[in-house]
């Protein structure tokens, strides 16, 4: 998938539905209807994503976001337990301060 | 999803900083998938290096296989990987049953390997090392059952749960993996690993039950150094950032950073120069 140079800088909550879909997408529609995904839920404890899923919708959001966020450099700067207990608001945040510093 | 087809087998890889002058190739271990340098490791890596990672045949996001689990057939796909991304020699680094793969690599094709490096990697012969697989089978449906039962501690999930017993019940009767595994008990046997002649690093925890695996290759392996980290077998978990600038301070030599110091005494010199 090529990346998307957004134009505008993305609204918190357009950027929330933007993951929200990553994260269907990679561990299935049928699990995530028994999900309530929010902004609090953590990738491992909530939504019981494995690593080689989080790999996967690390790779959305690159390619998504392309060029503007280096998300793989902002992850290795985590240890396991940080990993762990990423929340989704945790990456919304990241995404809008990069937008901003852009 | 950057999955790729290599003789016809899908094979889901990542790649980092794609115009690095050398390559690294990270193997993974048994059970396990490329995960386990992804997040901490890799990124280091890729510093300086174009790094690939890649899932084994039926792991993490590659496509199931019922053979060829044998150091052989292991060989054949990383080969078959290296030339449909025309990579003609690369640097590699394996971790546990990945590190004997790296290093039969090295033997079976030591043209497209430069450096070597083995992380954690058992002695196939060792009676514990025999039994990793039984022994993680049913530790893994005890696991299964306490989980289901006890409400009280943090459990995985039953999602989680599922995916791994479907993987390990396809691994373990499914397929070759086992009798691959077995038939591998006398490598550290093999003459032909006193002829490996790249540089090796040899990474093990000091506190790892393989540790007397890396002292024998230590004195079997001509052109090896054994490096130490505080951890057990699990050490590319425990201590990601200390393996990995292990990892990247052996495949960067003593030879270029000389000529980057070189480089920068040359250019203060250029600068402090005025005629």
């Amino acid at each position: 998938m090529d990346a998307i140079t957004t134009k505008h800088k993305l609204s918190n909550e357009e950027i929330f539905t933007i993951l929200k879909s990553f994260i269907t997408e990679v561990i299935g529609e049928e699990f995530v209807e028994d999900m309530d995904i929010s902004r609090e839920s953590s990738f491992a404890r909530d939504l019981e994503m494995d690593s080689i899923e989080i790999v996967s919708f690390s790779e959305k959001v690159k390619s998504h976001f392309g060029e503007n966020i280096d998300f793989t450099g902002w992850l290795s700067s985590m240890d396991l337990d940080q990993l762990i207990n990423l929340k989704l608001d945790d990456i919304i945040n990241y995404i809008e301060t990069c937008q901003s510093s852009k | 999803m950057p999955v790729i087809q290599v003789k016809n087998k899908s094979v889901h890889i990542q790649e980092l900083n794609k115009g690095a002058r050398e390559t690294i190739v990270l193997v993974h271990g048994m059970f396990s998938n490329l995960s386990v340098y992804y997040f901490n490791i890799a990124p280091v890596l890729a510093q300086s290096f174009h790094v690939v990672m890649y899932d084994m045949k039926s792991h993490g996001m590659s496509e199931r296989c019922e053979y060829g689990y044998d150091l052989l057939s292991m060989t054949d796909d990383l080969r078959d990987l290296l030339d449909a991304l025309h990579l003609k020699s690369v640097h590699l680094a394996g971790y546990s049953y990945g590190g004997l793969v790296a290093m039969k690599m090295a033997m079976r094709y030591p043209s497209r390997v430069k450096k070597l490096a083995v992380i954690e990697a058992p002695d196939p012969s060792d009676n514990e090392t025999l039994s990793i697989i039984d022994i993680y089978s049913k530790e893994f449906l005890v696991d299964y059952i306490n989980n289901y039962t006890d409400t009280t501690r943090m459990r995985m999930g039953k999602r989680q749960l599922d995916k791994n017993h479907r993987m390990y019940e396809y691994l373990f009767y499914e397929t070759s993996i086992k009798e691959d595994m077995h038939n591998e008990r006398f490598f550290f046997s093999d003459d032909t690993i006193g002829n490996i002649a790249q540089d090796t690093l040899l990474i093990y925890g000091k506190s790892s039950n393989c540790l007397p695996s890396g002292r024998k290759l230590y004195h079997t392996v001509p052109r090896s150094k054994m490096t130490l980290i505080e951890g057990d077998h699990n050490l590319p978990i425990q201590q990601p950032l200390e393996t990995a600038n292990k990892l990247k301070d052996f495949f960067i030599g003593w030879q270029v950073k000389f000529k980057q110091i070189n480089h920068k005494l040359w250019q203060a010199l250029r600068l402090s120069y005025h005629p």
